[in-house]
């Protein structure tokens, strides 16, 4: 079992730091936007991983 | 987390063992701990920890801006430092700060464990509700934080903050107005952000990369507000010499182990005593502000200065009122100041001396107290603002009848405006 976090962190908090990584950050949603988009023309499952 | 026989002792769940394994060894966490800057930690037993025993447990509702800043800085820091090695924190609490006098020290070792890859930081929310939009309220719209933070563990949420900040100052569209949004718009979808972050290779260098903007931001946030007492000294009717007669009579009452400076102001006299730690006590947020600068620039270990307002002070939080404790409750003092303030609480808060005094001897300390006569100029100030009949029983005799209930009066002397005298008393058994 995975012990329990002492927080729950937030889904909007989460997607926030992604915009407050900067320059780091841009692959990120690069990838993060392409997958969402795939997933809404029914390409890709909720569940695909990879 | 538990104390026995005086030792702050500390549990392991299994996790947390692997977790401290690995954190005994990083060398961020062994210089934090050499310039204790992390509470001093040893490993007792296999799956215990032992803490050193910081003298005065405080809150960050009880800290002005300077300090809940400087926590601020320490938490990420230490998180900066934490996730160049692989390690980051669990949360974003100032519960997990305390103080050696003006110095803030980390003592939630438990908060340190390794780094998931892929994750971010889980604590980010709650730094901004509990050190960020706090500090912000007081930078950007000159309002005190700590009732909020006192009327919330949680601290201020994000669409709290939005309603109440200036959307265009530094750090705002970003901290509070998307965080609000973007919580606001995943709060009803049952996405796993947490895993699609994974998928898209979310690294730590996102997480320093705010961690590091975050550092910057709370570094040019300056306090803003009014003050009612700062500078009170100078203004006051004392003169140098009863100044220094008082600092005299203050030093005449012996050393001590714990001592509470109530109504310090600028700790002309947590200064003078000998003691081994002092907890300077006043209720206005600018003057503690002004002292912990003060006592930082001198680096000061001994002196812990606290906003506490006296006739509504710092209640029971938490679950079952036992997760924050009141202030009599986290270590009792031996000697007590309670210099300029009677009038304050009687006359200015309505506290009947006999209340007062109750009080005062529920401590169990020695007591150095002042009473000012009603031909004081600030006593005069004072009543002005109060009907005529109200305080008419305001006055030495009565002061003194009432402090002999609790209290044997072991010297007095008078100070040389006439308007004032100082009393050291030892509590009745």
């Amino acid at each position: 079992m995975v012990p329990l976090n002492y927080l729950d962190a937030g889904s909007g908090s989460m997607l926030l730091q992604i915009v407050l990584g900067g320059v780091a950050a841009i692959g990120v949603t690069a990838k993060l936007t392409w997958r969402r988009f795939l997933r809404t023309l029914r390409i890709r499952r909720d569940d695909d991983e990879t | 987390m538990y104390s026995s026989d005086g030792e702050v002792l500390r549990e392991l769940s299994l996790r947390g063992q692997e977790d401290w394994d690995a954190l005994e060894s990083a060398r961020f966490f062994r210089r934090a701990l050499e310039d204790g800057r992390i509470v001093a930690t040893e490993e007792v037993e296999p799956g215990v920890l032992r803490h050193e025993r910081l003298p005065f447990v405080s809150y960050p509702y009880e800290w002005p801006f300077e300090m809940l800043r400087e926590a601020a800085l320490l938490q990420l820091e230490l998180l900066d430092e934490a996730l160049s090695e692989g390690f980051v924190l669990k949360d974003g609490s100032p519960y997990n700060v305390q103080w050696r006098g003006s110095e803030p020290v980390f003592v939630d070792v438990g908060s340190f464990e390794r780094l998931r890859e892929g994750e971010p930081w889980a604590g980010y929310r709650q730094f901004c509700a509990l050190f960020l939009y706090p500090l912000m309220l007081q930078a950007y719209r000159g309002v005190a934080p700590q009732p909020f933070l006192r009327g919330s563990l949680e601290g201020i949420e994000p669409s709290q903050a939005r309603a109440l900040l200036p959307r265009f100052r530094r750090g705002v569209l970003t901290h509070v107005v998307l965080h609000d949004r973007l919580e606001a718009k995943h709060a009803a979808r049952e996405r796993d952000v947490r895993s699609e972050l994974k998928a898209a290779g979310f690294k730590k260098e996102l997480i320093q990369a705010n961690v590091r903007r975050l550092r910057k931001l709370v570094q040019r946030l300056s306090p803003n507000g009014r003050s009612e007492w700062a500078g009170y000294r100078e203004a006051a009717p004392y003169t140098d010499e009863d100044a220094e007669r008082k600092e005299r009579f203050v030093r005449a009452a012996g050393a001590s182990r714990l001592a509470w400076d109530l109504g310090a102001n600028d700790g002309r006299f947590s200064r003078a005593l000998e003691a081994e730690y002092v907890v300077a006590v006043d209720g206005d947020e600018r003057v503690v502000g002004e002292l912990y600068r003060a006592l930082r620039a001198e680096g000061s270990k001994t002196i812990l200065p606290l906003v506490v307002d006296l006739a509504d002070s710092s209640p029971a939080r938490g679950w079952r009122g036992v997760e924050r404790r009141r202030l009599e409750e986290r270590g009792r003092p031996d000697l007590v100041l309670c210099l300029a303030l009677v009038h304050h609480l009687a006359i200015g808060r309505n506290v009947p001396f006999a209340e007062l005094v109750g009080w005062l001897r529920s401590l169990g300390a020695r007591l150095v107290i002042e009473f000012a006569d009603r031909d004081d100029p600030m006593v005069r100030r004072l009543l002005a603002a109060k009907r005529a009949e109200v305080h008419e029983s305001y006055g030495r005799d009565e002061f003194e009848r009432a402090l002999r209930e609790g209290f044997q009066i072991a010297r007095s002397e008078e100070l040389g405006s006439g308007t004032r005298t100082l009393y050291l008393a030892n509590p009745r058994l």
